[in-house]
């Protein structure tokens, strides 16, 4: 029945939409052939022609009205009013076609700003993983006091994998980065960055290869036995060029083989935002890659490595995951108190995950979107402000339209459908802009990531990134045309039809417009404190310096793992190679670090146990930061040792342990003493003992942003690492020393590459200068594109008021009031909403302050000079957009403004 | 919408379906059939069939056809669907009920 009935009514309808005028044609017809009939009545009745037909039009009663009403019965008729509007309103749009153009441009540039920014909160925080039913997918951290966001072991993982019951699958995987990449044996290989996944990793993703196939759950089971790889979708392309033939072929990792089974597909490029993996292996292989030797990664319950995800259960919900994991932490406490005491467990969802407090880039995505969703009611107001005084010149016009029996809400539909052209134009334009910055942020890729290791910029113009522009458009076209067009329908008719320019019955029209100003003026002062505050945040950072000298270095980086060296070989080589590049002309100085500092991959940490420290009751060790270093680190870096000594050649691994900590460190464990010659055991109350020799000035170690942290350093050869990086300082260009290290480097290996080969200061300025400048840039670019758009509405208001009185100003001026006496009158509206903006903008300008102290700079305290440099600033840009269109209300001649009208 | 003011609310439809369940019309002839059957007491004003007529047909009971008439002009005939047959026992069912009931009620302050 309900089928049947909306197949008629839905035909008839469609109809009445697509055959308009055929329709109508058939109603015509109708009725005309039935006042004929009515007519032939008449006149056979006796009536004179004349007569019948004014007797027949009598009794149908109005045609036209009946007609409208069976219009109205079709019920489409809110559609046909539609298109009927947005045909009127775009011819009076082409009308004015400067106007269309300010306003479509206007707002353009807020939805492109919105659109182009929220691509970046997308791709930091929102976008799901790219994998079937993600908000399906948890992850499972590892929680300590110092860490809310830890890995488990391996050991732990299994227990989880086989206690859980709340999930359909638990995956564990492990990143590999530098791994040695060749696809023919004899080939020198390059550093490619992988993943190791458990064996169920694509099974319970449900991630299908678009060749080959998964892992199968028994291929991660025995410890080194499969050697089987599936390449990720980019490595594939490069690598491979898409050779389909690619499965079954042998590659080397690390100079293994491994048989490639598989190609993941293109829509999963990974579970991470900027990594995307080159390949995946069971985790079984982990022992070809394990990065810490002193621990083994299949037995060591506290060698934790592995990033845990799981599938919940249908039906299951994050609070049942939540409380099984700890009650399975709890457990592991109970079971191995030496390495899980104190340690919880905790099921985060990819939301919480992308939002964790200790991540920066997120929280820079989120003022940035703060910012330019400011930017867009900036342009909002504007244009709003523009439609009203639009509305203005159109009094006559919409009081016409009322009298004659419009609907107000027929007018205010009208209207809206105006702005609602507008901001569709404008949405296509800001989808265009928004592009424009998403290429802009990516065309910094490399300057981002200087790196061997395969990193993308994810912000993409994707479908979300669409819709939400779309979103924002309609929005825009609601926010800036329902005022001016509620308004301006509210018209006196009277006074609306006796002249095309009315003086409007209250103050209301003024009031709002000068709320909007208000609203400009305020928004972009905030807008503007927040950029100056950020450049300022940027620059007092680098002014601070980093605390060694960046300038004539040379880096560049080995692991002697890719060709097959031991442990014993390896540390050989680092000892023969500083030896002979340390006689190399042009080399000042040479050392070696694990991790350079302010680079992309974090440094090591560490757990100890101060000698002689009062332990808080709740804490078995403390954690500090740790970087690996041989002798000739501290003078090459230019690092100053302020007490003690440096390491020597005669710390040997046989030699008593010795290290070396900062200043912050010997503070904040030994306040008022001397910390040399203090001991500190590691892991725990019995670990080795280590001494403390040196204490080294405190530097910026992983971002120029960063508050003095604890750092410790340790000697290479008392705690060996592989991969490691060579600083050279050089007595002229640094990369001229790339040629002779080479050289060197030869007379070693002839396999072995040297890695993210670059002048530190080249690198120093990409990581740390050039990613905070492009941040300013943005930031700086939107505080002008509000300034701009301020100073043009506060433009508008004052010349609309001046215009307004131009009749009341001749008169003034004809009965002798001077130009200064006008200036001020017309100044004087200007000069208080200015004043009123600037208050509230300076209230907004701290609000935004404490937030982004709160997450970015952790400066504390109130930046006076910002405030210092932009309000003032802000207050003689906006009188002086008062002032231009004042000046000229003052030179209006009586006897022209009396004419006026 | 204007209503057949000496019309029970809502009976023209009634009357309407009825009409043209015994043969399709144009509107002209149901007018006239409206007044032949009903012996001139119930007055529809003729402006006010083709709103319900096109009411009807909006609503899916009836479907018109441009088809010649007797005097070889074009008119549209008006006929009853499945749906308005269904439509029509229902509110003569309705009609029943509630004409059978007035009635009693109207006897009743009678007596």
């Amino acid at each position: 029945m309900r089928m049947e009935h909306w197949w008629f009514t839905t035909r008839l309808r469609l109809r009445s939409i697509l055959r308009r005028s055929r329709v109508e044609q058939d109603l015509d017809e109708e009725l005309r052939f039935h006042l004929e009939n009515k007519i032939e009545e008449g006149i056979a009745s006796g009536l004179s022609p004349k007569e019948a037909r004014y007797a027949a039009m009598r009794a149908m009663g109005g045609l036209e009205q009946k007609k409208e009403e069976m219009r109205d019965m079709r019920r489409m008729h809110w559609l046909t009013d539609f298109l009927d509007d947005v045909r009127y309103a775009s011819r009076s749009l082409r009308r004015t076609p400067g106007f269309a153009a300010f306003v479509v441009l206007t707002l353009a540039l807020g939805i492109g700003v919105t659109s182009g920014v929220f691509s970046m909160v997308d791709a930091l925080i929102f976008r799901p993983y790219p994998v079937p039913h993600a908000s399906g997918v948890v992850s499972l951290v590892s929680t300590t006091q110092d860490n809310s966001y830890d890995d488990f072991s391996y050991r732990e993982y299994l227990d989880i994998r086989d206690k859980a019951k709340s999930y359909d699958g638990v995956i564990a995987n492990a990143a590999m980065e530098g791994v040695g990449f060749s696809a023919e044996r004899a080939a020198l290989p390059r550093v490619k960055g992988g993943m190791m996944v458990s064996g169920n990793y694509f099974r319970v993703l449900g991630v299908e290869p678009q060749l080959g196939r998964g892992f199968r759950d028994d291929e991660d089971q025995v410890a080194g036995r499969d050697a089987v790889v599936v390449l990720g979708p980019d490595f594939w392309r490069h690598e491979f060029a898409s050779d389909p033939s690619v499965v079954g072929k042998t590659i080397h990792l690390n100079g293994t083989n491994f048989t490639v089974i598989g190609v993941a597909p293109e829509t999963f490029p990974g579970m991470l935002i900027f990594g995307h993996p080159d390949f995946y292996m069971p985790l079984a292989m982990a022992r070809v890659f394990s990065t810490n030797r002193q621990k083994n990664f299949f037995e060591d319950r506290d060698d934790r490595e592995l990033t845990l995800r799981a599938r919940l259960k249908p039906g299951a919900t994050l609070q049942q995951a939540q409380n099984e994991l700890a009650v399975i932490a709890k457990n592991f406490e109970l079971e191995y108190p030496k390495v899980n005491s104190r340690r919880g467990a905790a099921v985060h969802t990819q939301f919480e995950m992308r939002t964790r407090d200790d991540d920066g880039n997120w929280k820079f995505g989120v003022i940035f979107l703060i910012l330019a969703v400011s930017v867009l009611l900036i342009a909002c107001t504007n244009v709003a402000g523009l439609l009203l005084s639009r509305a203005r010149t159109r009094t006559r016009e919409i009081a016409v339209r009322l009298a004659i029996g419009a609907g107000r809400f027929r007018l205010v539909r009208l209207l809206l459908t105006e702005s609602l052209i507008l901001s569709c134009v404008a949405g296509l334009l800001g989808v265009a802009i928004g592009y424009g910055v998403i290429q802009w942020f990516r065309s910094f890729q490399n300057v981002i990531f200087m790196t061997d290791l395969p990193f993308a910029i994810p912000f993409q113009m994707d479908k979300r990134v669409l819709l939400v522009s779309l979103v924002v458009s309609a929005l825009s076209a609601l926010l800036c045309g329902l005022v001016p067009a509620l308004q301006s329908t509210r018209t006196d008719l009277v006074n609306g039809l006796k002249s095309a320019d009315v003086e409007l019955p209250g103050r209301k029209r003024l009031w709002g417009r000068n709320v909007l100003v208000v609203a400009q003026v305020s928004v972009s002062l905030m807008l503007l404190t927040a950029s100056f505050l950020m450049v300022r945040g940027f620059h007092h950072t680098l002014l601070d310096g980093t605390g060694f000298a960046k300038d004539h270095l040379l880096m560049t980086s080995f692991d002697p793992r890719l060709v097959q060296y031991n442990p014993a070989q390896t540390q050989q080589f680092y000892k023969l190679l500083t030896e002979r590049v340390r006689s190399t002309p042009g080399v000042l100085s040479a050392g070696l670090t694990q991790n350079i500092p302010l680079g992309q991959d974090g440094f090591d940490g560490v757990a100890f146990v101060p000698d002689g420290f009062q332990m808080p009751r709740d804490r078995e060790n403390f954690f500090s930061t740790l970087d690996t270093v041989d002798e000739g680190y501290f003078e090459t870096m230019g690092i100053p040792i302020l007490r003690g000594r440096g390491f020597l050649e005669s710390d040997t691994a046989q030699a008593p342990f010795v290290a070396i900590v900062n200043e912050q460190f010997a503070k904040h464990f030994w306040p008022g003493e001397d910390a040399l010659g203090k001991h500190i055991r590691l892991d725990s109350r019995d670990g080795t003992r280590v001494e403390i020799v040196g204490v080294a000035q405190t530097i910026k170690y992983h971002a120029t942003a960063e508050r003095p942290m604890d750092f410790m350093y340790m000697p290479l050869a008392q705690h060996p690492v592989a991969r490691m990086t060579l600083m050279l300082r050089s007595s002229g260009d640094p990369l001229q020393l790339v040629g002779p290290v080479k050289e060197v480097v030869r007379t070693f290996d002839a396999n072995l590459p040297m890695l993210d080969t670059r002048s530190y200061e080249e690198y120093y300025r990409n990581q740390a200068v050039e990613g905070p400048r492009i941040a300013m840039k943005l930031v700086a670019a939107m505080g002008v594109v509000g300034l701009l758009l301020t100073i043009a509405g506060l433009y508008g208001l004052v010349a609309y008021n001046a215009s307004r009185r131009t009749r009341e100003i001749g008169i003034r001026m004809a009965l002798g009031a001077a130009s200064s006496d006008v200036m001020r009158l017309v100044m004087g509206k200007g000069l208080v909403v200015v004043g009123i903006g600037t208050v509230l903008g300076l209230a907004m300008g701290f609000a935004i302050e404490r937030l982004m102290n709160s997450m970015l700079f952790n400066a504390g305290g109130v930046d006076i000079a910002a405030y210092v440099a932009v309000v003032p600033a802000m207050f003689l840009v906006t009188m002086l957009a008062a002032y231009v269109p004042a000046r000229r209300a003052s030179r209006i001649l009586p006897t022209q403004a009396l004419r006026y009208e | 919408m204007s209503k057949p003011n000496d019309l029970v609310q809502g009976t023209l439809d009634l009357l309407l379906l009825k009409i043209l369940a015994l043969e399709p019309l144009h509107g002209w002839a149901i007018s006239l059939r409206l007044r032949s059957i009903s012996s001139d007491v119930l007055q529809v004003s003729e402006g006010s069939l083709y709103p319900a007529l096109h009411k009807l047909e909006q609503e899916g009971w009836i479907t018109a056809e441009w088809k010649q008439t007797e005097n070889n002009r074009r008119a549209k005939f008006y006929s009853l669907t499945r749906l308005g047959r269904k439509q029509l026992e229902s509110e003569a069912a309705n009609w029943e009920r509630l004409s059978s009931a007035i009635s009693r009620v109207v006897q009743l302050s009678e007596s």
